[in-house]
């Protein structure tokens, strides 16, 4: 799964410690989700899309291919 | 995690694994007897305490205090462990050991690794970060595929006569050590990540 977090962060101006203090979770949790290593649960999803004032899909993407089989 | 509080938390887990590896020296070159030993180390492992307390205040204010009881409640355990485990064997050399009184006393050094078990399932139920669970889960299952892996290979070099008996208490240190290394390196790879 993709995401748009680094930008979305950069546009706040906030850095990863920030995100993970408004998220309530751990700096190395963030940076696994950005870097699309880890993806997270869907209420951590919709905590992030609380955070930003988004909406999930317009944070999280699918992957170009994989994901669509379903 | 600053590095002057990472410093502190280093320093002391520094000591205890010197303090142990002299200790283990100089057994080996027959220096000490195996009590003098064990109280030696069970010495050693009160450095685990200022080690704990320094790990507690680098994550205060943390997302993961789990981890800080993880670590006392390890540190407990691994010291009553090697108490116990001591008294076992000494007791057993001294005396001769059957029946109920076997029973209870091979119970000693077991008991604390049932407390380690205990302590490792209460971290994967207590810590709140889902990705630091899932890391946790993830390092555990390595030590498990690391002890079937190696206890199989092990059984069937000994069917054949190959190499000596291992007893199976060998299944937790293997298990502990395996999932040590493999939460070392997965934690190496995200602060490496991280950094870039």
């Amino acid at each position: 799964m993709n995401n748009r977090l680094k930008v979305l962060r950069a546009e706040h101006d906030w850095s990863q410690q920030d995100l993970a203090e408004r998220l309530g979770v751990s700096r190395q949790s963030v940076n696994a989700i950005e870097k699309g290593r880890y993806d997270p649960s869907l209420p951590l999803a919709f905590r992030i899309a609380d955070v930003f004032e988004l909406a999930i899909e317009a944070i999280f993407m699918r992957d170009s291919k994989g994901d669509e089989a379903g | 995690m600053t590095s002057a509080q990472n410093a502190g938390a280093r320093k002391w887990i520094t000591l205890f694994v010197v303090a142990v590896a002299v200790i283990c020296a100089l057994k080996l070159t027959g220096a000490i007897n195996s009590t003098t030993g064990f109280i030696l180390l069970a010495a050693a492992m009160i450095l685990l305490v200022p080690f704990q307390r320094a790990l507690a205040r680098s994550r205060s204010g943390c997302a993961s205090e789990a981890s800080v009881r993880y670590t006392r409640r390890i540190a407990i355990s691994s010291l009553l462990y090697v108490l116990g485990l001591g008294v076992a064997i000494t007791l057993d050399r001294r005396m001769e050991l059957s029946g109920a009184l076997a029973l209870v006393i091979a119970l000693l050094p077991v008991l604390p690794i049932f407390g380690m078990i205990w302590a490792m399932a209460r971290y994967i139920i207590e810590e709140q970060d889902e990705f630091l669970r899932h890391r946790a889960i993830m390092a555990s299952l390595i030590g498990l595929a690391a002890v079937l892996g190696i206890a199989s290979f092990w059984g069937f070099l000994e069917q054949f006569r190959l190499v000596p008996h291992a007893y199976g208490w060998w299944a937790l240190p293997i298990w502990a050590i395996a999932m040590g290394l493999a939460q070392a390196i997965l934690s190496w790879r995200d602060r490496r990540e991280a950094s870039e």
